[in-house]
């Protein structure tokens, strides 16, 4: 019976892990390509998560079509946000502190007012489970994580082969030499934050139909994020996917054997361990 | 001339790094830079391609003023700076260095076609093609910098120390792909801690002191300069 328990933990830790993924890739891309930390990024992942309930819940659309429409306006979000706020203080780094702090407080609440306190849920994917060997699988988690490994490879994909993803990477390992390629800067800083924020929406959402949602979602997975920028190493797509796989898991499986207030310490003490003995994380850069 | 620079003033915050200085590069030359660390060589160069912003003066590239334009701009007027320290992407492969260089251009075929002449000039670079820049050795840095660079066909390259740190006969290398450049039409201003390498393969050199030009003349000139010769050139 633990074995059938351990073998569903490490799915919902994978799914769970995926929302934290998409979440986390935002935030490593944004810091080494524009060298901040986006506070705020974590409530724009909350501001994709309602945007789905609100086509969902409240519009009545399917939720495969909520979810890129929110992808879509998130990132129309995120371009908002570099644009009107993060570029008058370029260069200012407490500037970009208050600037995106605040910005997180505004979101919340807005959608505190708009669509009131308390936890809500997304529709599921799908219903009912499937049966592999003996054991059965939820069939929305198993579609999470398969929308999560498919949105990760095609980001991959973009930065390793499109002519703009290359000079995002280009812009993150040496601001000055990309320049000199005729590279704008405010051109990378628009796009890595409107990627960035598409790819949290759809995390957001697919945490929202799995688990839940609720107006202050964003802080605590904001500590998820900076966890897994630790950990898998700054700007690093694949350290991320390790990380935030690593973060999941740990969140289900501790808590299956030593409690949920156990599991809640654990990435705390895996982001110690590796700001002592890897601080440049699994993959990252020196 | 294909470069101006007139009257160029250049601060740091309160510190001050260029004093005024003026001078002009002929098209199809190789003019250096000399001078001590902290004379104000590379600032002069951070300062036509506009990473760093002058206070005064003018910069004129082939009679248009360019002072005020933005370093991601300056590329497409045909300029390319190498920057000291090769500014490359030291994660990505020697090819996705390369195709980065050609950012701006839509060319696509002739790309490609380019990228094959490197390689045909440069057979180490085609060797580790498909290595991260960083593992590569000092020397095949610089060459891939350089080479880079020369995917945006500039008309005029900015060379900012190519020799620093590499061993005696990388530098002798180094010296001869400026010369090769040079010849194939592109006109170099070159800053150069080696006095020696650099006046051996410019038409003409400026000896910068404290951010003002002290002495300027033919290369061949220069290098009898017994000034010269005991300040930079060690014999």
């Amino acid at each position: 019976m633990t074995g059938l328990l351990v073998v569903q933990g490490v799915v919902s830790g994978m799914c769970l892990g995926g929302t934290y993924i998409l979440l986390g890739l935002g935030m490593t891309l944004i810091l080494s390509v524009m060298n901040i930390l986006q506070f705020s990024h974590g409530q724009v992942y909350m501001v994709g998560a309602f945007t789905v309930y609100f086509l969902t819940v409240d519009a009545g659309l399917s939720i495969y079509i909520a979810v890129p429409i929110a992808m879509v306006t998130t990132s129309i979000l995120g371009l908002f946000i570099e644009r009107i706020f993060l570029r008058p203080v370029k260069g200012d780094f407490l500037g970009y502190v208050l600037v995106t702090s605040g910005l997180g407080l505004i979101m919340e609440v807005l959608v505190v007012g708009v669509f009131g306190l308390g936890v809500k849920q997304v529709p599921s994917l799908c219903s009912g489970s499937i049966e592999i060997s003996g054991m059965f699988f939820a069939r929305d988690r198993l579609i999470a994580l398969l929308i999560s490994a498919v949105l990760v490879s095609v980001l991959q994909m973009f930065l390793k082969k499109s002519k703009f993803g290359l000079a995002l990477m280009a812009s993150a390992q040496n601001p000055e030499g990309a320049i000199l390629q005729g590279i704008n800067p405010n051109v990378m800083s628009a796009l890595v934050v409107a990627i960035g924020s598409g790819i949290a929406a759809v995390g957001g959402a697919l945490g929202g139909s799995i688990f839940n949602l609720d107006p202050y979602m964003g802080g605590a997975a904001f500590g998820k994020g900076i966890a897994l920028i630790v950990i898998g190493g700054l700007g690093s797509v694949m350290g991320t996917v390790v990380g935030g796989l690593m973060l999941g898991l740990s969140d289900y499986l501790v808590a299956l054997f030593f409690g949920s207030q156990v599991a809640s310490a654990i990435p705390l003490c895996i982001v110690v361990i590796f700001l002592l003995f890897r601080p440049r994380g699994l993959f990252g850069h020196d | 001339m294909l470069l101006e620079i007139k009257n160029l003033i250049v601060h740091y915050d309160a510190a001050q790094v260029l004093y005024g200085i003026s001078f002009d590069v002929e098209e199809g030359t190789i003019v250096t830079l000399l001078g001590n660390n902290g004379s104000g060589k590379s600032t002069t160069l951070r300062a036509i391609s506009h990473l760093k912003k002058a206070t005064s003066g003018e910069i004129l590239f082939q009679g248009k003023r360019i002072d005020k334009e933005l370093p991601q701009n300056i590329v497409r007027f045909g300029i390319g700076h190498v920057l000291e320290g090769k500014g490359l992407f030291p994660y990505m492969s020697v090819i996705e260095n390369l195709t980065v260089g050609a950012y701006l251009r839509k060319d696509k075929k002739q790309v490609a076609l380019d990228i094959e002449d490197i390689f045909a000039h440069f057979p180490r670079l085609m060797e580790r093609r498909n290595q991260q820049a960083r593992t590569l050795s000092g020397g095949e840095q610089q060459m891939l910098a350089i080479a880079r660079s020369l995917l945006g066909k500039p008309k005029l390259l900015l060379l900012d120390e190519p020799s620093l740190g590499l061993s005696p006969s990388m530098v002798g290398e180094i010296g001869r792909i400026i010369r090769d450049i040079n010849q194939q039409g592109v006109t170099v201003l070159l800053v150069e801690q080696n006095a020696r390498l650099a006046l051996n393969i410019a038409h003409k050199g400026f000896v910068f002191e404290n951010g003002n030009i002290v002495l300027q003349g033919d290369a061949k000139d220069l290098i009898e300069d017994d000034k010269v010769r005991k300040a930079y050139v060690g014999r």
